[in-house]
């Protein structure tokens, strides 16, 4: 479903994705870790060309696109990519000045021309899914972060993505806020919503995950179950990364 | 202050009320209207990606911003009517204003675009926006609200600015009281009025600017 070629991508003369290659199927859960700098961001972000890369190819379904240096990628297959994906950042990015509804309702409304009342109806659904429903009216500052994050995935999802993309959905919460939105994330993979996930929380990256990549430094380190990659790394830096992390949790 | 002078000052109220009503606050009003689109326009063609709009936008900033207003509405006034474009003092007003709230408030309206987080257009994207549709649905209404209290300023400013246009022969507030000056001989009890009167339409406008402010905030916890 997405397929990942030898992709490449720089900011100036730092190198940040050094031939990323992978692969994933419909209705599975590709949970991405690394230290920070790794190159895991900038790999999610790429996956909706919110960074489009240098070199290298993206197919997701019917789109393929290639990257060579400096060939301009036309906007309607960037639009296209876009509207098969749904971004949760790790800020929320909520619109601050429309409602939990409204925010849900924007992308329908705006991008996919629905009708605001069939519109409203499929926020109301998903803010029930997120269990916000009591919160359709209340502007982004009046909620918690945790209820904000859960707005946003409701928002990512409004549109009807093929694929759910993940910033580190969980880092700016406070830690007792962390729960609710790893709650509702794995709602989604239990009914086989198809997910990419950066993230910091391993224990929860061993429950969801498919398959797990540890990047280091541009590349991927190791890939393969969360059994394969969390308990029997062959990298000697994927040990020693790992091992750090599970210190940190302890 | 004697009975003559409260007369006068009395009977040119009305006079000076109906200059501003008529004359002053409409051409305020449709230059700061025409000049927010000018001005809008300007940011945006500054903040776009292509070269030429960039490049026409600046030279214009830099021409109005760089030149007096009261030069600039002679030259529109008295100076065009030599290549044969004779303009009525009201389209020559409205003109000249249009093109300085352009340029000044394009700044305004630049920088408060600037300030919203790149977070915005990237969450705007991700829903699958075009660029206009992130502008017009996301980024705009968030800067609208940040450029409120510079753009009262400079709609203040602006009314007080068309006391200038008395000198293109546009039969405005200040104008009306120059003729009541010359014709009472109490230049400073009318002049005094007139400056009253703007002070009023001001303060009205302060408190319209309170408002907004209070009905635009009511999405943010500041």
């Amino acid at each position: 479903m997405i397929e990942i070629l030898n992709l490449h991508k720089s900011f100036g003369e730092l190198q940040v994705l050094k031939g990323i290659d992978l692969e994933m199927e419909h209705g599975k859960v590709l949970v991405i870790i690394g230290p920070s700098g790794s190159g895991k961001t900038t790999l999610l972000r790429c996956f909706n060309l919110l960074e489009v890369p240098d070199q290298g190819s993206l197919s997701l379904s019917d789109i393929k696109i290639n990257f060579t240096d400096n060939k301009k990628i036309p906007q309607k297959s960037i639009l296209a990519l876009r509207q098969k994906t749904g971004m949760v950042f790790q800020s929320y990015n909520l619109f601050p000045h429309m409602t939990a509804l409204g925010n849900v309702m924007e992308g329908q409304v705006t991008v996919q021309k629905r009708s605001k009342d069939e519109a409203r109806e499929r926020a109301l659904q998903l803010l029930t899914k997120v269990g916000l429903a009591d919160k359709a009216d209340a502007y982004p500052h009046q909620l918690s972060g945790g209820q904000q994050q859960r707005v946003a995935i409701a928002r990512a999802m409004a549109v009807d993505p093929e694929v759910l993309l993940f910033d580190e959905p969980t880092s700016a919460l406070d830690p007792e806020l962390v729960g609710e939105v790893l709650k509702v994330i794995k709602q989604l993979a239990a009914e086989g919503m198809t997910m990419v996930i950066v993230t910091h929380e391993m224990k929860f990256a061993a429950d969801v995950a498919d398959r797990i990549i540890l990047m280091d430094g541009g590349h991927i380190l190791e890939q393969g179950t969360p059994q394969e990659v969390l308990e029997h790394p062959q990298h000697p830096r994927a040990l020693q990364f790992l091992n750090r992390i599970s210190g940190e949790e302890v | 202050m004697d009975d003559r002078k409260i007369q006068i000052f009395l009977d040119s109220l009305l006079p000076l009320l109906k200059a501003g009503v008529a004359f002053t606050i409409p051409l305020a009003l449709i230059s700061f209207a025409l000049g927010l689109i000018l001005a809008i326009l300007t940011a945006l063609a500054r903040l776009s990606p292509w070269v030429l709009p960039k490049l026409i936008a600046r030279f214009y900033v830099w021409v109005i911003r760089g030149t007096p207003l009261l030069v600039q509405l002679f030259i529109i006034f008295y100076g065009l009517p030599a290549v044969g474009i004779v303009l009525d003092p009201f389209i020559a007003a409205t003109i000249g204003f249009t093109l300085s709230v352009g340029a000044y408030s394009s700044e305004i309206i630049r920088a408060a675009i600037l300030s919203i987080h790149k977070g915005q257009w990237e969450a705007a994207f991700s829903v699958g926006m075009t660029r206009t549709q992130a502008l017009r649905r996301v980024i705009l209404p968030q800067a609208a609200r940040v450029s409120v209290p510079p753009l009262s300023n400079s709609f203040i400013s602006l009314v007080k600015d068309t006391s200038l246009a008395a000198t293109i022969t546009y039969t405005e507030m200040f104008r009306t009281a120059q003729q009541v000056a010359s014709t009472s001989y109490e230049p400073l009890l009318i002049y005094c009025e007139a400056g009253l009167f703007y002070l009023l339409f001001c303060s009205v406008l302060s408190a319209l600017q309170n408002y907004l402010e209070k009905r635009l905030s009511r999405y943010s916890a500041s």
